[in-house]
């Protein structure tokens, strides 16, 4: 996978950050992620199929990111991870994957994006179908920390491998 | 003016609603997917779909009521994350009158609406 297309998930995280949230998150450095368990407490996860392209990206974020998110989008002040914090999450996953679905198809990878899947719950896993490498993206935002996996498959040889990539500040 | 806003997120109707109210759009009616939306177009004089939803699509409800000749001249605003321009042309030639790509500001939400507003 191409550099780039890493980095037309992270202008779709700032774009949707500073767009419904008011400023823009710090990217932490990137890593392989090697197992299913997520980082945080609540995750959303959309799929991409297309001919030329095909995987998955979620974010996954600790509770106090999460209802921070969300009092921001909506001014409500909750505590708890309830179904309004669980939509708001998905609907964030949701822009961030439209927001990257559009840089693609500017490059000819077109491909659909399907309806976000919300996880609640300490230690719960999220599935990449395949065996694609998981780039785990560690951001902060605010004081609060949040992560974005991306596993997607490319039809065609990458310019570089993925794991070279791993290594590299961008 | 009665506001048809339809999308599967309960937090994006939300802010739409918010943003329609603030600029004085009062009279506002929700669906969370397009069949919902059918059931409700009765004396709407406005639409806002999302497009990516489960049970049925945006594309599928402007088709639908593009079909129906008490709502053909609707005016649509299609707002949803897909900024694709097969998409958008898609959308246009279905018979949307006019695409807000999320994210989105207030500015720009009232902005698009108001273009589609007969004066």
């Amino acid at each position: 996978m191409d550099v780039k297309y890493i980095n037309h998930f992270i202008s779709a995280v700032n774009n949707t950050f500073t767009t419904m949230l008011g400023s823009s998150p710090e990217r932490q450095g990137l890593s392989l992620k090697q197992h299913h368990v997520a980082q945080g407490d609540i995750s959303s996860i959309i799929g991409f199929a297309g001919k030329l392209a095909h995987g998955s990206v979620a974010l996954s974020f600790p509770q106090e990111t999460a209802l921070k998110i969300h009092a921001v989008m909506t001014g409500e002040t909750l505590d708890k991870l309830n179904k309004d914090v669980q939509d708001t999450v998905g609907e964030i996953v949701n822009i961030i994957a439209g927001g990257a679905k559009t840089e693609f198809d500017q490059e000819g990878l077109s491909f659909h994006i399907s309806i976000p899947t919300v996880v609640v719950g300490k230690d719960h896993t999220i599935i990449h179908k395949g065996s694609t490498p998981i780039v785990l993206l560690p951001f902060t935002w605010e004081g609060c920390s949040f992560v974005m996996e991306i596993s997607l498959k490319l039809e065609g040889t990458p310019r570089r491998p993925i794991r070279q990539l791993a290594g590299e500040a961008f | 003016m009665k506001v048809l806003v339809v999308d599967d997120s309960a937090t994006m109707r939300r802010i739409i609603i918010k943003n329609l109210n603030d600029a004085g759009f009062s009279d506002t009616v929700e669906a969370e997917n397009g069949i919902e939306a059918i059931s409700r177009m009765a004396g709407v004089e406005l639409v806002l779909t999302d497009w990516n939803m489960p049970v049925m699509d945006g594309l599928s409800f402007v088709k639908e009521i593009r079909r129906n000749t008490a709502y053909a001249n609707v005016p649509i605003v299609m707002i949803t994350s897909i900024g694709a321009k097969k998409e958008v042309v898609e959308a246009l030639k279905q018979g949307v009158n006019n695409y807000i790509v999320k994210p989105f500001t207030p500015a720009i939400l009232i902005e698009k609406v108001k273009s589609v507003i007969p004066n």
